[in-house]
């Protein structure tokens, strides 16, 4: 393959994946005029429900760190995995139809379902932190590059696992249902999302650990808040995690995308 | 334009295996319009998806250097939930041809009115494929991929229609797949016939046709 064919390529990708962003915002926020706030209402109201909980427990602040603040730190880079990986797990077998152009592979099907998502839930977390910070809670990051970092592992974890799922489904349609049941709630209740590692005892914390969302969760906590450093995030296994699981999600389409255009 | 080497393709319908092609090798010529006769269940539409590179073959390659349509009028890649200028704008973006000019194109020609501007599930069936026809001509392909036109519409679209795919024919390729004589007769410089898993081009459409109707199956 020569130069121009491979930058022809890339042109043909960026153009199909571009269109399928923006078809993609269309059919999920299009219908109404206010479609857009829904992006907002899951994470809105997560957040709240939580918010609300631990004010009757009587916390006001959790290792040091505010409130609301310790809460949307766990929500959103929560769904930032979780919807990253639901978005692209149902990308194919949604889209069949685009198939038809030739130009439209499955892998852009699913890249163009998680950059949307992505893209979403970082302003979504803007709007949040900034409707914090207009409640008067104090929004200092200790070190905002170590937090996109954090996010980053997030995205590319729910990146992987979803093309590798996505890849699957056609084969094996009940997989999905089956994933949303071992991944959705339990990894909710065990990332992190409304604790820290240090407050669980052993031999549970240990246990937890397992889980690389909690690490990276932890990490992007310790970057984020100047109260609060994380003894037990380990960013190597973080790391390790997310390349493992892009990885295997791009071996698992490289396999399986041929079989996926039959089924 | 678009060249087969060594193709092998089956298809597979629950337990039934079908070779569609079998070790084909054939160059289909810039510029003409080539029909090809099959039985029903000869494998014509699988051969038109391996053509468009909607499906890949099981072995062997598949050359193109044109821009190939979809199989034309061909309505199943809407979005239901989208308007008709909202798929066909996708449409023109996946090719990037010029948006405006594109949609204005795909409007005039399927003239329906105030439903371009509805979601296409609230389409009949006509109007979904007049929709279709126009989007696969405004995209102005180079060799068009034709399976078993069914003219759709009243007689004025279908006149329309058939005067625009006549024009067409003039400029662009295309590749016709029918098991109907006359359809093949009508619009075809050279032709092929599908059968057992060959595929042969005849010079001469009249002898692609004898082959084809003395064949037993």
């Amino acid at each position: 393959m020569s130069y121009t064919n491979v930058k022809q390529a890339l042109v043909v990708q960026f153009r199909v994946i571009h269109a399928l962003m923006l078809r993609e915002t269309k059919t999920r926020y299009g219908r109404h005029k206010l479609g857009y706030l829904w992006a907002l209402f899951e994470p809105v109201l997560q957040v709240m429900v939580f918010v609300v909980l631990f004010t009757m427990g009587g916390h006001k602040s959790i290792s040091g760190m505010p409130l609301i603040l310790f809460i949307l730190t766990g929500v959103t880079p929560f769904l930032l995995f979780r919807n990253t990986m639901q978005q692209g797990m149902n990308a194919i077998d949604a889209n069949r139809a685009l198939l038809t152009f030739p130009q439209v592979k499955t892998f852009d099907l699913v890249v163009a379902r998680a950059l949307l998502e992505i893209a979403t839930l970082i302003v979504v977390s803007v709007i949040l932190l900034l409707a914090a910070a207009s409640l008067d809670i104090p929004v200092k990051i200790e070190n905002l590059l170590l937090v996109i970092m954090a996010l980053m592992l997030l995205a590319a974890t729910g990146f992987g696992l979803g093309m590798a799922f996505a890849s699957l489904t056609p084969l094996f349609p009940s997989i999905n249902q089956v994933m949303q049941a071992v991944l959705g709630r339990p990894l909710f209740f065990t990332s992190g999302l409304f604790f820290t590692a240090e407050v669980i005892p052993q031999p549970g914390r240990d246990l937890l650990l397992i889980n690389p969302i909690l690490h990276m969760i932890e990490m992007l906590r310790s970057a984020f808040f100047y109260e609060f450093h994380s003894d037990y995030a380990r960013p190597g296994y973080a790391v390790t995690s997310a390349l493992v699981c892009v990885c295997a999600g791009l071996v698992m389409h490289r396999a399986l995308h041929n079989k996926v255009l039959k089924a | 334009m678009i060249e087969l080497h060594n193709v092998s393709k089956t298809y597979h319908a629950r337990n039934v295996v079908t070779r569609v092609l079998d070790d084909v090798t054939i160059r289909f010529p810039r510029g003409k319009s080539v029909g090809i006769l099959g039985w029903n269940g000869a494998g014509k539409s699988t051969l038109i998806r391996l053509l468009g590179g909607i499906e890949p073959p099981d072995s062997g390659t598949i050359k193109r250097n044109v821009k190939v349509s979809w199989p034309l009028g061909f309505s199943g890649g809407f979005q239901g939930s989208l308007t008709g200028r909202e798929n066909a704008r996708f449409i023109a973006r996946i090719y990037g041809a010029p948006i405006q000019a594109f949609e204005q194109s795909a409007e005039e020609f399927a003239e329906l009115g105030q439903y371009f501007d509805m979601p296409v599930k609230s389409y009949s069936s006509g109007m979904r494929s007049r929709l279709a026809f126009a989007v696969s001509l405004a995209a102005d392909f180079e060799c068009y991929l034709v399976d078993e036109i069914t003219a759709v519409g009243d007689q004025r679209f279908k006149d329309k229609y058939r005067a625009a795919f006549v024009e067409r024919k003039e400029r662009a390729s295309m590749i016709i797949v029918s098991h109907n004589v006359n359809t093949i007769k009508q619009d075809s410089d050279i032709a092929a016939v599908l059968r057992n898993g060959k595929l042969e081009m005849y010079e001469d459409v009249n002898d692609a046709i004898k082959v084809y109707q003395t064949d037993t199956r």
